[in-house]
C-alpha cells in the first residue's frame, strides 16, 4: 500500500507536499470503503437472488412487488432494517448485546481484504491470506456466542451455543481440505495460490484437475464451508423450527441487519476461496491476464473471478434450498466421522502425490507427454 | 461401524444429495412449474356450483320466509307485508353475509328460485354493518306505508263498488249487513263481468288488512332479528 502511495505521490505533483503516511492511510480507507460497498452490494443482492431462486425452486415467484419484477426488494429490505426500532431486551447484557453484531460483521467482512478479485484486485495482499481468512472468520464464533449469551434468552443461549460447537469443529476439515491448495501453490498467499492454477493448461491448471485428491478436497471444502458458515443444510444455530430464530432472536432493526449482512459475506467468502483455491481463481483460461494493459487485465479478471464466485454463490442457494436440516448428533458426526477424517485422508494422498510426480498434476503430466 | 457401512454411508450421502439436487434444479429451472397465482392480477376460474355471496331477484321472491327459517346462522331476515292482490309484499330483505356459512340450504329451499349463489367471494368493510347486504333500496316503514295505502285504496274502491251495486239493487234487501252486501257487491261485480274485480275481492278483508297496514308499521307480519 505504502508503494501504491509512493508512486501516486510521484504520478501527482500537487500531492509531493502531503506526508506519505497521510497519503497511504487515504489510500487504504478508499481501498477499504470500495471493498465495503462491494461487500454490501453483493450482501443487498445475494438477499434478493438468494429469495428468487427459493421461489423458483419451489415452484413459487418470490419477491415480484417491489420494481420491475422485483428488483429493488433489497432495497426495502434495507430501508426497513434501518428504520426499524432498535430493541433491546430489558435484561440483557447490554455491552456485549450491542457488541456482538459487530464481531459477526467484522469477522465476515475482513475476510474480504485478502479476497483476489483480479490481477492486480486485491485490497492487501497478504502472506498469509489463507491462514488470516480462517482465523479472522472464527471471529465469528465469538460474535455469535456473545450474541446468544447476552441476549438472556434461552434459545438465543442455545443457538449460540450449537454455533460454537459447529463452527469450532467444521473450522478443522475446511483448513484440511484448504491445505492441499497451499501444498501446490507452496505459498499461503492468495494471490500465489491463483498464479500457480494460470499457464497455458486452461482450466486443466486448475486445482481441482490437479490430482483426484484435490478433486475430492474441493467438495470437502465446500461441504465443510457450508457448515461453517451457518448455511442451510447445516443451519442449526438459526434453525427456526426449533430455536425461533436462533442467536440472533432478540435482535432487531440495523442490529439484526448486521448478522444478515454477514451471513451473506460468509457466503461470498466461501465462494471467492473456493473459487481462488479451486478453480483458477481470476486466471482466464488459455491467456495470460497479465500482458494486457493493466486496466482491461483487471478489468478481465475481475470478470472471471466474480462469474465464478457467483455460480459458487449460486450453487450454495441451490444445495441450500434443497437439503433439509441434520439434527445436532448427525451434524457432529458428520464432521468428526466422516470430514475431519477424509480431509486428513485427502491431505495425505495430496502430500504424497506432490513427493511423488514432483509437483506434477495430472494435466501437466498429460502435456508433458506430448512435449 | 465396518469399513464397509463407512463407505456405503457417504456414497449414500453423495448419492442422495446429487438425487434432490436434480429434482431442485428441475423445479429451478422449468417456468411451468410455478404454481403461485398472482391474485389480484389473475383470478381463478370459478367452478359451476360455486357457492359464493347469495343475491336475491327480489321481483321473483315470494317473501315465503322458506329462506329465513332455514338458515341455520339466521343470517336472512326479510319483512314483508299483505298487498293489494293478497300477495305478500317484501318490505325489505337482508343477508349479513359477514355472518353467513354459506352452507346453500336457502338456496336449495327457495321455492321460486329466487335466491341464489352468485361467483363473488370479495368483500373487505372496516365495519360489520358494511356486510348486511340490502336487496330493496327503500326504507321498510317506506315501502309499508306506500303498500297501506294502495291498499287502502283498493278497499275504497271496492266499497265505492259495493254502494254503487247496492244503490242499483232493490231497498227491500237488507242493507245493514255489510257482509250481504258485500256478498251482493261480489255477484252484482261477477254479473257486470269486470266492472273492478281486483276491488271487488272481498272487500271486508281487504279493509281489515288496509286497517292493520295503516295502524302502525312495526307490526310487521315477518320480522327476525
Amino acid at each position: 500500500m505504502e508503494a501504491l502511495a509512493l508512486s501516486l505521490v510521484n504520478a501527482v505533483p500537487p500531492l509531493a507536499g502531503v506526508p506519505l503516511w497521510a497519503v497511504t492511510l487515504l489510500l487504504m480507507v478508499a481501498t477499504a470503503a470500495v471493498v465495503l460497498v462491494f461487500a454490501l452490494t453483493f450482501e443487498g443482492v445475494g438477499s434478493l437472488v438468494l429469495r428468487k431462486v427459493a421461489g423458483d425452486i419451489q415452484a413459487r415467484i418470490g419477491p415480484n412487488r417491489v420494481g420491475p419484477k422485483g428488483i429493488l426488494q433489497f432495497l426495502a429490505d434495507g430501508v426497513k432494517l434501518v428504520l426499524k426500532e432498535d430493541i433491546i431486551p430489558a435484561n440483557a447484557d447490554r455491552l456485549l448485546f450491542k457488541l456482538a453484531p459487530y464481531f459477526v460483521f467484522v469477522g465476515s467482512f475482513a475476510a474480504f481484504v485478502v479476497v483476489p478479485f483480479g490481477v492486480g484486485l486485491i485490497a492487501a495482499d497478504l502472506n498469509i491470506g489463507i491462514y488470516y481468512v480462517m482465523a479472522v472468520t472464527s471471529l465469528v464464533v465469538i460474535g455469535v456466542l456473545l450474541a446468544g449469551w447476552a441476549s438472556n434468552n434461552k434459545w438465543a443461549l442455545l443457538g449460540g451455543m450449537r454455533a460454537a460447537a459447529q463452527i469450532v469443529s467444521y473450522e478443522i476439515p475446511v483448513g484440511m481440505a484448504l491445505i492441499p491448495a497451499v501444498l501446490i501453490a507452496g505459498s499461503l498467499s492468495l494471490q500465489d495460490i491463483v498464479r500457480s492454477q494460470g499457464g497455458l493448461l486452461g482450466i486443466f491448471g486448475w486445482n481441482l484437475f490437479h490430482n483426484p485428491f484435490t478433486f475430492f478436497s474441493f467438495f470437502l471444502y465446500f461441504t465443510a464451508a457450508q457448515a461453517e458458515t451457518n448455511q442451510t443444510p447445516f443451519d442449526l444455530p438459526e434453525a427456526e423450527s426449533e430455536l425461533v430464530s436462533g442467536y440472533n432472536v432478540e435482535y432487531s432493526g440495523i442490529r439484526f441487519g448486521l448478522f444478515f449482512l454477514a451471513e451473506f459475506g460468509d457466503m461470498f467468502i466461501v465462494a471467492a476461496l473456493s473459487t481462488a483455491c479451486f478453480l483458477g481463481g481470476w486466471n482466464v483460461p488459455f491467456f495470460h491476464v497479465g500482458t494486457l494493459p493493466w486496466i482491461w487485465g483487471n478489468l478481465l479478471s475481475l470478470g472471471v473471478f466474480l462469474a465464478k464466485a457467483f455460480t459458487m454463490v449460486l450453487i450454495m442457494m441451490w444445495v441450500r434450498w434443497t437439503l433439509p436440516r441434520l439434527r445436532v448428533d448427525q451434524l457432529m458426526r458428520m464432521a468428526w466421522k466422516y470430514l475431519v477424517p477424509l480431509t486428513f485422508v485427502n491431505l495425505l494422498g495430496v502430500s504424497l502425490w506432490l513427493l511423488v510426480f514432483k509437483g506434477k498434476g495430472i494435466p501437466g503430466m498429460i502435456a508433458s507427454l506430448f512435449g | 461401524m465396518g469399513l464397509k457401512a463407512y463407505l456405503n454411508d457417504i456414497v449414500e450421502a453423495v448419492v442422495t444429495t446429487a438425487k434432490g439436487m436434480r429434482i431442485t434444479a428441475r423445479y429451478g429451472v422449468d417456468p411451468k412449474e410455478e404454481v403461485t397465482l398472482q391474485y389480484p392480477e389473475e383470478r381463478w376460474e370459478i367452478p359451476t356450483g360455486y357457492r359464493g355471496f347469495l343475491h336475491n331477484d327480489i321481483l321473483k321472491c315470494t317473501a315465503c320466509t322458506m329462506c329465513v327459517k332455514v338458515c341455520p346462522v339466521d343470517c336472512i331476515s326479510l319483512e314483508s307485508v299483505r298487498g293489494a292482490d293478497k300477495k305478500m309484499v317484501l318490505a325489505s330483505y337482508d343477508i349479513n353475509i359477514g355472518r353467513c356459512m354459506y352452507c346453500g340450504l336457502c338456496v336449495e329451499v327457495c321455492p321460486p328460485k329466487s335466491l341464489k349463489h352468485t361467483a363473488g367471494y370479495e368483500l373487505a368493510s372496516t365495519t360489520r354493518g358494511e356486510l348486511i347486504l340490502h336487496f330493496i333500496s327503500e326504507a321498510a316503514a317506506e315501502v309499508k306505508a306506500r303498500v297501506a295505502r294502495q291498499v287502502a285504496e283498493a278497499a275504497a274502491k271496492a266499497e265505492e263498488a259495493a254502494k254503487a251495486a247496492e244503490a242499483a239493487k232493490p231497498p227491500d234487501l237488507s242493507s245493514d249487513l255489510s257482509s250481504e252486501a258485500a256478498r251482493a257487491a261480489k255477484e252484482e261485480a261477477a254479473k257486470a263481468g269486470g266492472d273492478d274485480p281486483k276491488a271487488a275481492n272481498l272487500p271486508s278483508e281487504a279493509s281489515n288488512v288496509a286497517k292493520e297496514g295503516a295502524e302502525a308499521p312495526k307490526a310487521a307480519p315477518e320480522k327476525k332479528e
